[in-house]
């Protein structure tokens, strides 16, 4: 009998011994109070270290912050050692005993670069261990070291040095994302899309890297808790504000000059001036950062200007400011995005356009395991386009609005399991177009009905850790979209490839449904550990596209209209496949390698019957063509992210096609994005504290365009032939240019860091062609030619200064 | 400071290098698969030669001029309106014209309001199109303009034209306005003048003069004044609202170029072949027109 009772004691105090403990918290900047994203906790019971000594891998409990910094891991009670490891940090290690579940906050080191000093930068076997497949994400750090032109860091260039990731050329808005057109991609600044991520037609991204925390790109697997476009989610998230001291840093650019002012929101611990700017022993439940920036071309070359273009008008600016407070499970972030650019030719044209964002989040921890956030977002695009002569004047204005509030749970249910769920609403209008145009003798003004919708979403997501080897991301997102009045509602007689006719139309009451959507869009993901140090991944998703930019221009311009879903333009889909090995070597020197590979089939794409009118067309969904898509690719990267040679090599070998009845006599044509080969090399190169190189390669097969195949000649006018209406006949010729830079920083002090970079971009003067077109030269005879035009036609040298204190 | 000032001047010196796009003339092969049979027949009611021309396509990049010419076809307009259909037979001349010369003696003229048909044979094509030839408006005066150029789209100082004439009452006449320089006709297609009624449809206004752009823009060309002693003769040819949408998309597939450029589009021809088995590829254009002019020396 006291066998049994001593039986049962020992039973009993060994089921206490296993049982699990649940730590929660944030993971933070020691020194600003930063929250961390995506920064790995590892938990390793000490008594696994002897394994360890063996040769062996242990086992190990593994939990990674989410978009707000916050973690929850359950792990057995005992004596661990936690590493938590993030990019541009230091690895923080520490022994704890783990009795009882409770919240802890970790505070870790920013990574300071000094020769000698071994830098991890990689997120230690991360990529190999998460979930995440076809995932990158780049840091303001990284971005600030990549040569860029005219030495401005730019956000969205960066990304397109990743793999899977290619653009039409130089002055080209946006990015492709394996065989997706510009409009596929979501980016979202705090939770709040954009509509239009280029500054300058392209050249530079409205993304202010002083302001940006953290930028991920998901191209494949994509997890249900992001919808609404077919290729890829970019989610840039903007930083916090220093909670300890105020803090400045900026920059003085040949473009354009940076400022960015960030600090505690709180009473100052000393009325002494001197002590303002010492950090305070307590960080503030409060901060704040306003970054801005501005380009000065025209206050430069307002001298030169010849007198009729005096009060032209050509610049660019944005600003990014962002408040947060936190009270004990509480996080409120208040953030907005404002930008603009604006082109005017006194007396001759003039086009405007720019994004406003406004998001409101709240955070708020129910337990140690359910974490949510709760928010609203208003986000505005417009545009603005007019010519004026003589005699007349032409004014066209656009916008599209949308409201959106959405909620979003973490649940760390146990161990194995982690639940995602959510729900987003969203409110659309489209103001197409207010057009007047004016003269003497007329008034016209041309409207095209505004345009209501409504998107909503629900999604649930699971990440099952199945054993330590094996593990699966499976979820579903159900997204509708309600096209709705007030409006007109158009009925067209269509034949296949061909331009609708119109059979009737009628105006709709506000808030009568003319269109409702419903799609579930399945997302899967898994992971098999091969071993500590390789892993095979692979993802599956649909996406359901319900926005569609109208543009059949070979380069994308600002002022190309986004329509929503209607009656006659259905929901664009996407599935795709994706699998990848994911290798990390970890000697003395890490590298990181993955190779991917993936299947995409569109749906519904959107094209246009030649000829079409695009630009304030009330029955423009008669010119619009529905076709079928396919893009599919290898991708291979290495990336060496320790000692003082750092960097990354990828390769791309894609295609990117598309089948639509009325163009090309029906066959499959490549789309205007396709590109084979794509090989980026990044490498950075620290000399020593003062000095440090950069160097980029890019090489790209050109990307095709469309020529007219012949001509004749009527009444003494050439008439241009499209012949069997081939579409992307012609391949421009490759694209391939190097970059180099050099940073020269003065010395540090606490007080005061800057430094000077010196670029040169495309330096051995390579004409890479943005798009070989078609024009006709009066001058001889009429002769057609094919004309080659580079937006950068030699090699561009810049300097620019940046300091901090 | 003194690191401020000098970064200054280097950012002055960088902007010089902003945005140096360039441009240059490349070779690009295309292929011109199936050349198409090339219709030109504007006809019309003065007792000029008339001519229809048959040609071949050519390749994007030809020179211009180039075009294969088809000799060996039977070309006739046939007066649909007539008590009895009247066959007006076109002859080959050279390099694939086919020309009739009118004879208003014996009244072998084409007459405003009648129906036309055109026939072409081509070994075993048989090709029609059809036509009615509509009145035109009559000109009132060509008046003289003195304009000093300061800048688009006047760059040139100096003497310009401007027509008088009204357009016809009623709606749905539609004209092509030919200017000649001393008997050379301006046929660059930034001069190309068509006008639907005054030059506006959409707001209804009917039976004025023509508005500012038909009536002046599209009768000078703003690089290069009238010098005196030259004539200027203009012609309002009355087409129909085919010919109107035909020249429209001539206009807008030549001006389709550049970054901007849309896909190339096929411009619609109105002829048709009778032969269903193999259809040929066809282009151009069967209008007939009636004719007013009027020209003036500049002083």
């Amino acid at each position: 009998m006291q066998r049994i009772i001593l039986l049962l004691i020992l039973l009993s105090t060994s089921i206490v011994n296993a049982q699990n403990i649940t730590l929660s918290g944030y993971v933070k900047d020691s020194s600003t109070r930063e929250t961390i994203t995506k920064a790995q906790i590892i938990v390793i019971p000490t008594d696994q270290s002897s394994k360890i000594k063996d040769g062996k891998s242990p086992t190990e409990f593994r939990a990674s912050t989410n978009g707000y910094g916050f973690y929850s891991i359950t792990i057995p009670t005992g004596i661990h050692n936690i590493t938590i490891v993030a990019p541009s940090y230091t690895p923080y290690t520490k022994t704890i005993n783990a009795v009882e579940t409770q919240e802890i906050n970790f505070f870790i080191d920013a990574e300071i670069e000094g020769v000698g000093t071994v830098i991890i930068r990689s997120k230690r076997n991360n990529n190999v261990k998460s979930l995440d497949i076809s995932t990158q994400s780049i840091n303001g750090q990284t971005i600030k070291k990549i040569p860029a032109f005219l030495g401005e860091a730019d956000v969205i260039k960066s990304i397109q040095l990743l793999p899977g990731v290619t653009t039409v050329g130089e002055g080209a808005s946006g990015f492709n994302v394996r065989g997706g057109s510009i409009d596929q991609n979501l980016v979202l600044m705090d939770e709040a899309p954009v509509f239009n991520s280029a500054h300058l037609f392209g050249f530079f991204s409205i993304f202010n890297p002083d302001a940006v925390k953290d930028v991920e790109l998901v191209k494949g697997g994509i997890p249900a808790n992001y919808g609404g476009r077919l290729s890829s989610t970019l989610d840039v998230k903007s930083r916090d504000g220093n909670k300890r001291a105020f803090q400045a840093n900026g920059g003085v650019g040949t473009i354009f000059s940076r400022l960015t002012l960030e600090g505690p929101l709180a009473r100052p611990e000393s009325k002494k001036i001197k002590q303002l700017l010492k950090p305070r022993s307590t960080p503030a439940k409060s901060s704040f950062m306003i970054s801005g920036r501005r380009s000065y071309i025209d206050v430069l070359a307002k001298p030169f200007l010849p007198d009729n273009l005096a009060g032209s008008q050509f610049y660019f600016y944005d600003l990014t400011a962002k408040a947060n407070y936190s009270y004990k499970r509480d996080n409120i972030f208040i953030s907005t995005y404002i930008g603009d650019d604006v082109f005017k030719a006194a007396g001759l044209f003039g086009v405007k356009w720019g994004n406003s964002t406004i998001t409101t989040r709240w955070n708020h921890v129910f337990n140690k395991r359910l974490f949510s956030n709760f928010t609203y977002y208003y986000s505005r695009y417009r545009y603005n386009l007019e010519f004026t002569n003589r005699d007349a004047t032409f004014n066209w204005k656009s916008n599209i609005v949308n409201n959106s509030a959405k909620v979003d749970f973490n649940y760390f249910y146990n161990p194995k399991n982690t639940v995602s769920f959510g729900a987003q609403t969203t409110h659309y209008r489209f103001i197409p177009g207010e057009a007047v145009a004016k003269s003497n003798t007329l008034n016209l003004k041309f409207g095209l009905p505004d345009r209501y919708a409504f998107e909503n979403a629900v999604y649930i997501s699971d990440d099952w850790n199945a054993n330590g080897r094996f593990s699966i991301r499976a979820g579903i997102r159900v997204s509708q979209f309600i096209y709705l009045g007030p409006g007109k509602v158009y009925l067209f007689n269509r034949e296949p490839g061909k331009q609708g006719k119109l059979d009737s139309m009628y105006s709709t009451q506000k808030g009568e449904v003319v269109a409702n959507y419903i799609y579930p869009e399945p997302r899967l993901g898994f992971k098999y550990q091969l071993n500590n140090s390789s892993s095979i991944k692979g993802g599956y998703n649909r996406m359901v596209q319900n926005l569609h930019l109208i543009s059949n221009t070979a380069a994308s311009v600002p002022f190309d209209v986004w329509q929503p879903t209607t009656n006659n333009i259905k929901p664009e889909i996407a599935d795709q496949i994706a699998i990848g090995y994911f290798k990390n070597f970890n000697g003395k020197q890490q590298f990181e390698a993955s190779f991917e590979t993936y299947y995409k089939k569109l749906q519904n794409q959107v094209d246009y019957i030649d000829g079409a009118s695009l630009l304030l067309n009330e029955l423009l969904e008669a010119d619009l063509l529905s076709g079928i898509g396919r893009a599919y690719g290898v991708e291979a990267y290495v990336k060496k992210s320790s000692g003082n040679l750092t960097g990354w090599i990828s390769y791309t070998l894609s295609r990117s096609e598309r089948q639509v009845v009325g163009i090309n006599d029906g066959e499959w044509y490549a789309n205007r994005f396709d590109r084979l080969h794509n090989l980026y090399i990044v490498s950075q190169y620290k000399l020593n504290n003062k000095w440090e190189f950069a160097a980029n390669f890019v090489y790209s097969t050109g990307t095709p365009a469309t020529f007219y195949t012949g001509q004749y000649s009527v009444q003494g006018y050439v008439v241009p032939d499209a012949g069997s209406n081939a579409r992307n006949n012609v391949r421009n010729p490759d694209y391939h240019r190097l970059d180099l830079s050099v940073t020269y920083t003065k010395k540090k002090t606490k007080k005061f860091e800057s430094n000077w970079v010196f670029s040169c971009y495309n330096v051995y003067n390579r004409r890479n062609p943005f798009s070989i077109y078609f024009a006709t030269n009066f001058e001889n005879k009429g002769q057609n030619e094919a004309i080659r035009y580079s937006v950068i036609g030699s090699a561009i040298p810049s300097v620019s200064y940046n300091f901090k204190f | 400071m003194k690191s401020f000032k000098t970064s200054f001047y280097i950012f002055i010196a960088t902007i010089a290098f902003i945005l140096p796009s360039c441009e240059d003339v490349i070779t690009v092969d295309v292929i011109n698969k199936k050349p198409k049979i090339v219709v030109d027949a504007f006809v019309n009611n003065t007792t000029d030669t008339q001519t229809i021309k048959l040609t071949r396509s050519i390749g994007y990049f030809d020179s211009t001029g180039s075009e294969p010419t088809i000799t060996n076809a039977q070309v006739a307009v046939v007066d649909q309106s007539a008590s009895l259909p009247k066959l007006f037979l076109f002859n080959h001349t050279e390099k694939g014209k086919y020309q009739f010369v009118p004879n208003p003696i014996t009244g072998d003229t084409f007459t405003i309001g009648h129906d036309y048909a055109l026939l072409i044979v081509i070994g075993t094509d048989t090709l029609v199109s059809f036509s009615t030839l509509n009145p035109t408006t009559k000109i009132d005066s060509i008046n003289l303009v003195d304009v000093v150029g300061n800048g688009p789209p006047i760059n040139t100082t100096g003497k310009y034209v401007e027509l008088f004439a009204n357009d016809r009452k009623g709606q749905g006449d539609f004209y092509w306005i030919k200017t000649f320089r001393n008997d050379s006709f301006q046929n660059s297609i930034n001069q190309l003048n068509i006008s639907a009624d005054m030059g506006n449809t959409s707001n209804g206004q009917d039976g004025q003069l023509f508005i500012y752009p038909v009536r002046y823009n599209g009768v000078n060309d703003f690089s290069r004044s009238y010098k005196t002693g030259e004539t200027v003769s203009i012609e309002i040819h009355s087409i129909n609202v085919l010919a109107f949408a035909w020249f429209n998309l001539v206009v807008s597939e030549n001006q389709n170029g550049g970054l901007f450029a849309t896909p190339p589009a096929n411009i619609f021809t109105n002829v048709i072949s009778l032969n269903p088995a193999k259809k040929p590829a066809i282009g151009g254009f069967f209008c007939m027109s009636a004719v007013t002019s009027a020209s003036v020396t500049i002083p």
